[in-house]
């Protein structure tokens, strides 16, 4: 049966149509479970302010009636669903300032560090997975080994720690002005978490190689001597690409919370320091504003990664109905 | 290192932390929280591996340490398996509506990083240890509930699944019967990397500062404190991380062992 | 088998583009330029509305105050106010302002724009968080002619000098108040100081640079102008940082060094250190009288005798810290060595609680009644306060004891922890240069007298030493009676006198702090070259 030739296009459409409302649906999922957990579990936002005398009992009534927190919480919810869909998120109950521009300001150091970390997982990822997949038993492949199950294993506190260390002897010893280590510095933080990120798609990769390594197709392609070396390499890992594809785009959750744990280590600003903060004081727009982000990164992630590596890999097309 | 040679060893040292951490009143006569020495002394007769900043002994707050660390995430991913268990094969089980809407629900759990949803329960319970088991135990739960459903789904194809069914068992049945023990060879090395994601969890957060009181100690507030003397007694740090990073390594290296290739990370 | 080329070429392509971002991120320090470290970032930087002593780094820089305190004797000297009279009760305050000053926008420095500055400081809904309470009973500032403007008080208040001469009352340009109000001003600060308020990055980064117009300096600084065109203030809030940032050429100066890398970095030479004293209280812990066991004198005096101060100070701070002896730190001014308090003596300890009828069970803690002395720290997480709160109850413990620390992350969290009352001790004090600041914490119901503590004593002796047309002489008698009470009923444990561990690189010259300690005054700063 052959099917008709326009069919690929249209249902890589509907396969992105589908996976947009998906994720929206998700997003707005998760929007409201951080909402209601939040007021839940967090109990009156304008305690804390009272409580360290920030504002009068007339001044927190006033404030109150403001934000409307009187009214019922599904009616509080509804409110504040509209303003996010026009792009509100409401203002610091600190500081009163927008929290759109307070999160704005934070971001592009965590931006920084977490496209920069993902680079690293990349090449990191990619380099040790070829390594030990299809050299396992070479030395190379080895230690590429030993070092992706580092990867997965080590928890990014610790490898930033080791990192520090490594590198004040090294700037001791070698070059004091290279200066690795200073705050606020990108090479150290971002080498830490990509390599931590780098952990899966090594592990994924090494293991479609090993598969690959051995089909019948691979073997059939040497033996007729139409690729060899780096080309034969190349065949065994297109197979592979998809579910990397979408593994790399997975780790934007591990990126996202190892960029707060990366930030503590190396003392740098950024999105973590809000967020802690933010928790600490009990600033509720602020951190709601901040799980709307995480949340809204996480689901558009996804939805990207599976697109592609449906894209790239049709078997994969239909498999989520 | 051969898979084999990775293996003993991860077994020899899980075997040693377990053993020291519950013999550890034995192996010392110090308190955990008294100073005897003067702060980073160096080892001697008295302090194995020297004192703490404060002066305490290092060795024993290791030990005791050790026993609140792997106590914790054990406690922490107990929780998580058991709740995950359930919920996952509760949608495994249910009827198209219950089923759908524990996969949104959880989705969106997903959606939410971890880290987050353990800070938000810190902030609103206050920090503190029974805090920290709550948060990392709860904040694993979606992800682990996503692939024991997997894992309860595949279950599910089987053909003597249909069989019984045929022959009359109620779903309740099944499940019992059938579906649990199926499942257990797929869900066993996933609980045990979610005891290296709760030990993970668990040592960030007292990392950050969360943990209760610092004079009891617990590996990841101990590697926060020792950071302050990072170059002048790199072992504060040294080695409380390094009994962390063997423990998850080992747990790892175990449950890789015997799991099959599941596409996602336990996230 | 070998991969292509390219392959590494693009890997390492990759690689340098990481590299050189990292290169990238942090801005060099200019030629004219100097980088201050700041050790906290403020939610908010305006110094009429935030109480953070950090803000005030950079900012007493950017304002000029009505009067100044010489840094070392605290003599109060014309600044914005060329003179000055007190009426006899001590009720009215009049000020004749100098006449040639100017803001940095350009607007006239004139009696009105006091007013106003008072004014935004007074707003309820502006929230000020300590201005406010500097002001004290204040009830109407009056405007005579441009150049003169009078403070009238409802009664005498001594300590209006020294709050005039604070950054929290420094004059900003009524129109730029006016155009920002209180959320946006923090960014836009226009004073009449010696630098001009650039930027601020939250978190980020604070930028000054020098006012070429600045002709009207006090003679507490030694320059007419400022010395170098640019001073950026970074954050540099984790203490495991902040060495390493002046030994990699990040920062030139950086204060609230950890003890040991200031030690180091003493020994080392390569740069030069400080020990700035900070007038005001000492680190402390406040013992709760209002609950069981601390509501006991007895329990209080044990438990003060029970612990090694000076050991405890060593340990955690090293030799550079003071041991503190009562509610105000050594070098403040109405200290009083009358009020010092006892020293260690572990046999009195044990006798008054075994008098008091707190006997150790076979497991060796004290109990009374079936009742076991059960205590509990509450610690603020900065300024070493977990390291102290650990070794006072690792010495509870060891007297007999059960004792739980708990840390709180934040200030709020802390005040939260004392609203819930459920604390034996619990750590808070307050900087300053006039001892007044003790009112608001040993008066009864003042807002953070958080021992619950009432004594009508006590109440009329603050009320005289900061209310009353007093002279010098007869409040610096008030506060030594002060200190004594405060000793003898063991409202709280002194541990140690704050000194800012200061270290900056050669090539700064001239760097010197106010009387309050914190503030370094930018103006006098120079570089080597």
């Amino acid at each position: 049966m052959v099917s008709p030739p326009d069919r690929p296009r249209t249902r890589l459409l509907t396969v992105v149509l589908r996976r947009a409302l998906s994720a929206l649906g998700t997003l707005w999922a998760a929007v409201t479970l951080a909402f209601f957990a939040l007021r839940i579990a967090g109990g009156d936002p304008t305690h804390s302010l009272l409580a360290q005398g920030l504002a009068s009992p007339e001044q927190v009534a006033a404030l109150r009636s403001h934000l409307g927190l009187d009214d019922s919480l599904t009616t509080q919810y509804v409110h504040y669903l509209g303003d996010l869909i026009q792009g509100d998120l409401g203002e610091s109950l600190y500081t009163g300032r927008n929290v759109t521009a307070v999160i704005g300001e934070q971001l592009p150091p965590s931006l920084q560090l977490a496209l920069s970390a993902f680079v690293v997982s990349l090449i990191l990822g990619l380099s040790l997975g070829l390594a030990s997949g299809w050299y396992p038993r070479r030395v190379v492949g080895r230690v590429a080994d030993a070092l992706s199950a580092l990867a997965t294993g080590l928890p990014v506190a610790i490898v930033g720690l080791i990192a520090i260390l490594a590198a004040a002897y090294l700037s001791r010893m070698f070059l004091p002005a290279l200066a690795l280590t200073r705050a606020g510095g990108l090479v150290l933080p971002s080498l830490t978490l990509g390599f931590g990120a780098s952990g899966a798609l090594a592990r994924a990769i090494q293991a479609g190689l090993l598969e690959t390594s051995a089909a019948p197709y691979l073997v059939a392609a040497r033996a007729r001597g139409i690729a060899r070396g780096a080309r034969l390499m190349w065949h065994a890992l297109r197979p592979v690409l998809p579910l990397a594809v979408s593994l790399s785009a997975l780790q934007a959750a591990f990126l996202l919370s190892g960029t707060v744990v990366t930030e503590t280590v190396f003392s740098r600003p950024g999105l973590g320091r809000l967020l802690v903060s933010a928790i600490l004081d009990g600033d509720y727009p602020v951190v709601q504003g901040l799980v709307v982000l995480g949340a809204a990164v996480y689901t558009l992630t996804h939805s990207v990664a599976e697109v592609i590596a449906s894209h790239l890999d049709p078997r994969l097309r239909d498999a989520e109905a | 290192m051969k898979p084999d040679l990775r293996r003993s060893f991860a077994v020899a040292w899980l075997g040693l932390a377990v053993v020291l951490t519950t013999l550890a009143p034995r192996l010392t006569s110090h308190s955990v929280g008294q100073p005897v020495g003067a702060p980073l002394a160096p080892a001697s007769s008295s302090l194995p591996l020297g004192g703490d900043e404060l002066g305490r002994d290092l060795w024993t707050r290791l030990l005791y340490g050790g026993r609140a660390s792997l106590g914790a995430s054990i406690l922490a991913a107990g929780l998580t398996v058991a709740l995950g268990s359930l919920v996952g094969l509760l949608a495994a089980l249910a009827g198209r509506w219950i089923h759908g809407l524990i996969v949104l629900v959880v989705n969106a759990a997903l959606a939410i990083p971890g880290l987050l949803l353990a800070l938000l329960l810190v902030a609103g319970l206050g920090p503190g240890f029974p805090t920290i088991v709550l948060a990392v135990g709860l904040g694993g739960v979606a992800g682990f509930a996503r692939l024991a459903r997997q894992a309860f789904l595949q279950g599910q194809t089987a053909s003597y699944i249909a069989a019984a069914s045929a022959l009359g068992a109620g779903r309740t049945r099944v499940a019992l019967a059938h579906l649990i023990p199926n499942a257990r060879p797929l869900l066993v090395p996933l609980a045990a990397t979610y005891y290296a994601w709760s030990l993970l969890g668990t040592t960030t957060l007292t990392f950050l500062g969360l943990g209760g009181d610092p004079t009891n100690p617990e590996w990841g507030s101990m590697l926060n404190a020792g950071r302050l003397y990072l170059q002048e007694a790199p072992h504060l740090v040294l080695l409380p991380g390094l009994a962390i990073a063997l423990t998850i390594l080992s747990v790892h290296s175990l449950a890789s062992a015997r799991a099959r290739s599941f596409p996602d990370r336990p996230v | 088998m070998t991969l292509r080329p390219a392959h590494w070429r693009l890997r390492a392509g990759l690689v340098a583009v990481v590299f050189f971002s990292a290169g990238c991120s942090t801005p060099s320090t200019t030629n004219r330029g100097v980088t201050y470290g700041l050790t906290l970032s403020p939610t908010g930087i305006d110094p009429h509305l935030n109480a953070s002593a950090e803000l005030g780094i950079p900012l007493s820089s950017v304002y000029d105050t009505l009067v100044v305190q010489d840094p070392a004797t605290g003599e109060f000297l014309p600044s914005l106010a060329s003179s000055w009279s007190i009426s006899e009760d001590g009720r009215s305050y009049t000020f004749h302002l100098r006449s040639d000053v100017h803001f940095q926008d350009g607007e006239p420095f004139d009696a009105e724009a006091v007013a106003a500055n008072i004014d935004y400081v007074l707003d309820p809904d502006h929230h000020s968080q300590k201005a406010v309470f500097m002001l004290g009973p204040l009830e109407d500032v009056v405007v005579g002619d441009s150049q003169t403007v009078t403070f009238l008080l409802a009664e005498p208040y001594p300590p209006l000098l020294d709050s005039l001469s604070q950054v929290y009352l420094g004059m900003a340009s009524p129109k730029a108040l006016e155009t920002w109000g209180p959320v946006d001003y923090q960014f836009h600060q226009v004073g009449t100081g010696p630098f001009r308020f650039e930027e601020f990055v939250p978190n980020d980064h604070i930028t000054l640079t020098r006012n070429p117009d600045y002709a009207w300096a006090p003679s507490i600084y030694r320059h007419a102008t400022a010395q170098v065109e640019r001073v950026t203030f970074r954050f540099y809030t984790d203490p495991a940082t902040r060495a390493l940032a002046l030994e990699n050429g990040d920062a030139d100066i950086l204060g609230e060094l950890p003890p040991h890398d200031w030690d180091r970095l003493q020994r080392d030479g390569a740069f030069q250190v400080e020990s700035v004293p900070i007038p005001g209280q000492p680190m402390q812990f406040l013992f709760n009288t209002r609950r069981p066991p601390t509501d006991e004198w007895a329990v209080r005096q044990a438990l003060l005798l029970a612990l090694d101060r000076p050991a405890i100070v060593e340990t955690v701070f090293g030799p550079s810290s003071p041991v503190a002896q009562g509610p105000l730190s050594i070098n403040s001014w109405g200290y009083s060595a009358a009020g010092s308090f006892p020293a260690y003596d572990e046999a009195a300890s044990a006798r008054l609680l075994a008098d008091a009828g707190w006997v150790p069970g076979s497991d060796g803690v004290l109990r009374r009644n079936d009742i076991s002395l059960e205590l509990s720290i509450v610690a603020p997480s900065w300024g070493y306060n977990p390291e102290v709160g650990q070794l006072i109850e690792a010495a509870w413990e060891a007297l007999g004891a059960r004792v739980e620390l708990r840390v709180a992350p934040s200030f709020g969290q802390l005040k939260e922890a004392q609203e819930q009352g459920d604390y034996s001790a619990i750590g808070l004090n307050f900087f300053g240069t006039d001892p007044d600041l003790l009112r608001p914490m040993f008066t009864s119901g003042g807002i953070y007298n958080w021992m619950g503590y009432s004594d009508p004593l006590l109440d009329d002796l603050l009320g005289r030493a900061g209310g009353s047309a007093a002279a010098a002489a007869e409040r610096s008698e008030l506060y030594a009676q002060i200190a004594r009470i405060v000793r003898d009923q063991g409202l709280l444990i002194p541990i140690r006198d704050y000194v800012n561990l200061v270290a900056s690189h050669r090539r700064i010259q001239g760097l010197r702090f106010s009387y309050a300690g914190w503030f370094p005054l930018l103006i006098d700063l120079e570089l080597a070259s």
